[in-house]
Formats: C-alpha cells, sequence, structure tokens
C-alpha cells in the first residue's frame, strides 16, 4: 500500500526529531564539550578548545579509566555468561508440560521487574551481609568461613544480583526458541534412539541459534549500562574493583564537576559500546553460519 | 529408570530451583512484615506474628509518598506522550512501509542502543540552564525518548499484522488516513497497545541513571528513594523491605499482565 509522501511524513517526523532532539543532539554536543576544558564548579577558569587533551589524558593518562574499561568488560562478560546459562537450564525445563507450569513460569520472570536498586539493597543486606546476611548463615552453617562477599570479591557480588536479574530475561527468550522448534523433530529424534543430550545438542541447541544470538546481543547492549546495582551496593569499590565505564563518568561529572573529562569518557563509552555490539553481531553471524553449515 | 520417574524428577527439580531464584523476592516480602529486630534475627526467622507497621509507615511517610506519586505522574505520562508521537510513526512504518522504512527503523534502534553516558552531560547543563533540572515536566520529557523506540517499534510489528484488505476497503470508501488510524488500525491493535502501555510503564518505572544524575528532591522516582536506604536507614531492614515491597508491587502486576507480550517487547518485536 502506499501513502502520499506529505502524509508519511506528518505521521512519522514528529517521532523522528523527538529522538533526534533528545538522543543525537545531545550526543553531538557531548562530542564537542570533550574537546572542552570546563569545570563546572570553577567559572572563573572559563571553557577553553583543548584539542585532543581529554582524549589523551582519558586513554593514556588515567589509569582508573583503563581499569574501568577493563572492569566494564569483565562484568558484562560474567552477567551475560552466566544468564545465558542460567536461562538456558530454566528454559529447558519450563518448557516441558508439568502441573503449575504456568505459575512456576511467572515465578521466575520476576527478579526481571525488581528495580536494579532494590535488587541491591535485598542482596547487600537481607541476603549477602557478613552480619546478619541469610546466605553467611547457612554458609558458615557448612563450615564455610564467613565472608563479606561485596567487599572481598566485588566482581562476583555485582555479578551475582545482576545474573538473578537477566537470567529471566534469557530464559524469556530462549523460551520463545524453545516453543518455535517443531516438536515433530524432536519426537522423531527420541524414536530414533537419541538420548536426551544428543537431542539437545544436536536439534534443540542448532534450531535455538538465532534465540541464543538475540538473547546475547540484547543482553549485552542492556547489561552495558548496569549502573543501579553499582550505584547501592559498592559505589565502584572497594578502590576501583567495581568502577565501569557508567559509574566513572557518572563520578566524574557529579564529584568531580569535569565536563571535559566526562564527556571524553562518555565518548569513548558509545565507541566502546558499538565495536562491542558490532564484534557480537558478526561473531554471532559467523558460528551461526558455520553451525549450519 | 523409567521415563515417569525421570519426568516426575525433573518436575521436582524445576519446582526447586524456581522457588530458588524466586526466593530473594519471598525474603524481601517477608522481611516487611518483620519487626526490625526479627529482620536481622540469625538463625533467620521463618515463622513470626506479622506487623503491618512497616508498611503503614511507609505509606503515611511523606518522603516515600511523594516519591511515589512522581513516579506515577512521570512513568503514566511519558508513556502517554510516547504514545502520541510514535503510533502515528508506527502505523505508517508498519502499514504503508517504504524502501526507507528499514532505515529509519534501524535508525530509531540504534537511539535505545546508545549509551546513557554518551548523552547524559550535555543533558545536566542544558537542563540547568532551561530550569527543566528536577522538575516533572523535565523527566517526562526524557522519559518519553526512553519509551519511544520501543513504541515504534512494537506498535510496527503490530500494525504489520493488520489485513491490508481492511485498509484498502476503508480507503476505497473514501476514509482518511486519520480516520483509518484512528477507527480501524488502533483499535484493531488494542492488545498489542495495552502490552505496549504496560512495558513503557515499566521501564520508566525501574529507570535510575537519568533520575538520578538529572533530578534531585523534587522529580525523584521511587528507585532514588530505595537508594536513599543504603545511607540514610542502611540498617533498618524491615522499613526498608516494606518500602521495597510497595515499590515492585505495580510492576509485578503490570508485568504479569503483560507476560504474553513480554518477549515481543523485550526483543523490540523481533520474537513474536
Amino acid at each position: 500500500m502506499t501513502m502520499a509522501r506529505s502524509t508519511r511524513m506528518l505521521l512519522i517526523a514528529p517521532a523522528i526529531i523527538y529522538l533526534a532532539a533528545l538522543t543525537q543532539a545531545p550526543f553531538i554536543l557531548t562530542l564537542w564539550y570533550s574537546f572542552q576544558k570546563w569545570i563546572l564548579t570553577s567559572p572563573e577558569l572559563g571553557v577553553s578548545f583543548v584539542g585532543f587533551e581529554n582524549f589523551s589524558y582519558t586513554l593514556f593518562g588515567d589509569a582508573i579509566f583503563r581499569a574501568a574499561v577493563l572492569n566494564l568488560v569483565l562484568i558484562t562478560a560474567g552477567i551475560v555468561l552466566f544468564s545465558l546459562f542460567f536461562g538456558m537450564i530454566f528454559a529447558l525445563l519450563l518448557h516441558r508440560k508439568f502441573p503449575g507450569q504456568g505459575i512456576a513460569r511467572s515465578l521466575a520472570i520476576a527478579p526481571f521487574f525488581v528495580m536494579p536498586t532494590v535488587n541491591a539493597v535485598v542482596w547487600k543486606n537481607l541476603l549477602l551481609n557478613p552480619v546478619f546476611g541469610f546466605v553467611n548463615y547457612y554458609t558458615t552453617k557448612i563450615g564455610l568461613p564467613r565472608v563479606d562477599i561485596l567487599a572481598a570479591f566485588p566482581k562476583l557480588g555485582i555479578i551475582t544480583m545482576a545474573v538473578w536479574q537477566w537470567t529471566p530475561f534469557m530464559m524469556l527468550i530462549l523460551l520463545a526458541g524453545l516453543q518455535s522448534v517443531p516438536d515433530e523433530i524432536r519426537e522423531a529424534a527420541e524414536v530414533d534412539g537419541a538420548t536426551p543430550w544428543e537431542e539437545f545438542r544436536y536439534i534443540t541447541f542448532p534450531l535455538l541459534g538465532p534465540f541464543v544470538e538475540l538473547s546475547v546481543l540484547l543482553a549485552t547492549i542492556y547489561v552495558l549500562q548496569l549502573f543501579g546495582e553499582i550505584f547501592v551496593a559498592t559505589q565502584g569499590g572497594p578502590g576501583s574493583a567495581t568502577t565501569t565505564l557508567p559509574y566513572y563518568v557518572y563520578e566524574t561529572i557529579s564529584q568531580g564537576n569535569d565536563v571535559g573529562t566526562s564527556s571524553a569518557q562518555g565518548v569513548c563509552a558509545v565507541v566502546l559500546a558499538s565495536i562491542i555490539a558490532t564484534f557480537l553481531l558478526r561473531l554471532l553471524a559467523r558460528t551461526f553460519k558455520v553451525a549450519k553449515a | 529408570m523409567t521415563a515417569r520417574l525421570r519426568d516426575g524428577l525433573l518436575t521436582l527439580v524445576t519446582y526447586i530451583l524456581v522457588l530458588a531464584l524466586f526466593f530473594p523476592i519471598f525474603w524481601t516480602v517477608l522481611a516487611g512484615f518483620k519487626t526490625e529486630g526479627t529482620a536481622v534475627a540469625q538463625p533467620p526467622v521463618l515463622f513470626f506474628t506479622p506487623t503491618f507497621d512497616n508498611f503503614r509507615e511507609a505509606l503515611t511517610n511523606a518522603g516515600y509518598t511523594g516519591f511515589f506519586v512522581n513516579s506515577v505522574i512521570i512513568s503514566v505520562c511519558s508513556t502517554l506522550v510516547a504514545f502520541l508521537l510514535g503510533i502515528p510513526a508506527a502505523f505508517a512504518l508498519g502499514l504503508f512501509p517504504t524502501e526507507k522504512s528499514a532505515g529509519t527503523l534501524s535508525w530509531v534502534l540504534s537511539t535505545k542502543m546508545m549509551p546513557a553516558v554518551g548523552v547524559i552531560i550535555p543533558l545536566i547543563i542544558i537542563f540547568k540552564q532551561i530550569h527543566l533540572f528536577d522538575s516533572i515536566p523535565g523527566m517526562i520529557i526524557l522519559y518519553t525518548s526512553i519509551n519511544l523506540p520501543l513504541v515504534i517499534w512494537m506498535m510496527r510489528s503490530f500494525f504489520a499484522e493488520i489485513p491490508k484488505d481492511l485498509i484498502e476497503a476503508a480507503r476505497v470508501d473514501g476514509a482518511q488516513t486519520l480516520q483509518i488510524l484512528i477507527g480501524i488500525a488502533v483499535p484493531f491493535v488494542t492488545p498489542g497497545l495495552a502490552a505496549t502501555a504496560l512495558l513503557c510503564l515499566i521501564f520508566s518505572w525501574n529507570e535510575f541513571f537519568l533520575v538520578v544524575n538529572l533530578a534531585g528532591p523534587h522529580a525523584s522516582t521511587l528507585p532514588v528513594y530505595i537508594a536513599g536506604f543504603m545511607t540514610s536507614e542502611g540498617l533498618f531492614w524491615a522499613k526498608m523491605s516494606a518500602a521495597s515491597t510497595l515499590a515492585v508491587i505495580p510492576v509485578f502486576i503490570a508485568g504479569w499482565a503483560a507476560q504474553r507480550s513480554l518477549v515481543r517487547g523485550l526483543t523490540m518485536g523481533a520474537v513474536k
């Protein structure tokens, strides 16, 4: 069907202009700011053009920035891979028909709805607190040493709370994938004497490929922005152990009031996110083609 | 091992794992009904006389209710504005695609993928200059931009499912574009509309990065209130749990109601 060009424009333009004004325009300003020296709390210093100074400091002079990039990559990879693993287990279990399936699915999805700050206060206090927490009571009971996970293994602590939240996300997409695999194919494999593992390895998993791909890609893009959990549970610490790129930008602007440097960091974050997304798309597309061939 | 026994065991394992996954939520809700002493007791207490004091206190605390009202106003209004802007675009892109439509849609998606740290600094500076910083309208403007890509993508996928004959017939009868949109297309996709609205509400309700950077005492929402527990009242677990429970209940209701369209929303309409 066709539609007059002018009508089309009238329908589409408002949304596009709105999005451009709220996302593209600020990004162009971020780029512009990243070449300035501008400290909000020191107006007497003024605003001056400093070329690539902010970038050279960020990329080569700032050890915390490098740590923040590494932390971001490690924490994101940890969250996505563990969520994929657990999400797959839950999807396979909940795909079977059993009494109470509907309620079980609803309960399993619930963690995804919990707001990040609630997630963090609950895990940090009720569950992981070294003295009064639920987890430590039982781990010390079976003879393990009492441990403050967020202090001793801060990355693991953050990954744990985020995996709890993102497992349902993976599960949902993989469940949709499993539902798209025709039952006849699986039944045929069973008739041919395939073990459950063989059936999963050679039939379900390859057919699930596009869904695994999609879930990993989307989760990565969202998890790269993880912020609330870190803000509440560790404030980027101890030291800079859980300072990820988003958290570091937040610190640079809210505590350092440094517009130029934080903008340069922001630009780097966007570049990094695009590289990771492109890389993932290519990698996943290729693995999938190989698996199909 | 017989097939039936294996089946029963797998079901049992499923129950156990699902309950484990849900446990943190159960434990938080339970702690909301405890006294502060019972909440931190070791060994952890499962059976106790419930008290409603923590919930009553949260609901009568002006700070909490203020944040709650902000959350409601900001998420509802931003969803409405996103619908006003997004539905016409989704209608045109879904029912009357041209060779440029795919490009437009990818561009819309790319704005959603843009890390928030890439836009936050200018937003802080501009919002302070034009007095939108820490204001309800300011937050609505921002949250609309988070919801808009979701509305366009999801509603486009619903509009695309409308039988073309239906639209053609209306056109032959002389209906104008706006009449087709309001009279035929929108009523046809009502379930999709509801699901999209619920998802927008959930994402706005839980958003934290923008609100913590661009709002202060006036326009902050519930996630900020909860984050405040860590500094001011970190040791009052029962109060914190009650406030947390109240903060997530609306999302649970919305989420479970939207469950069937959840995957579609999370994948921007890619998986039906």
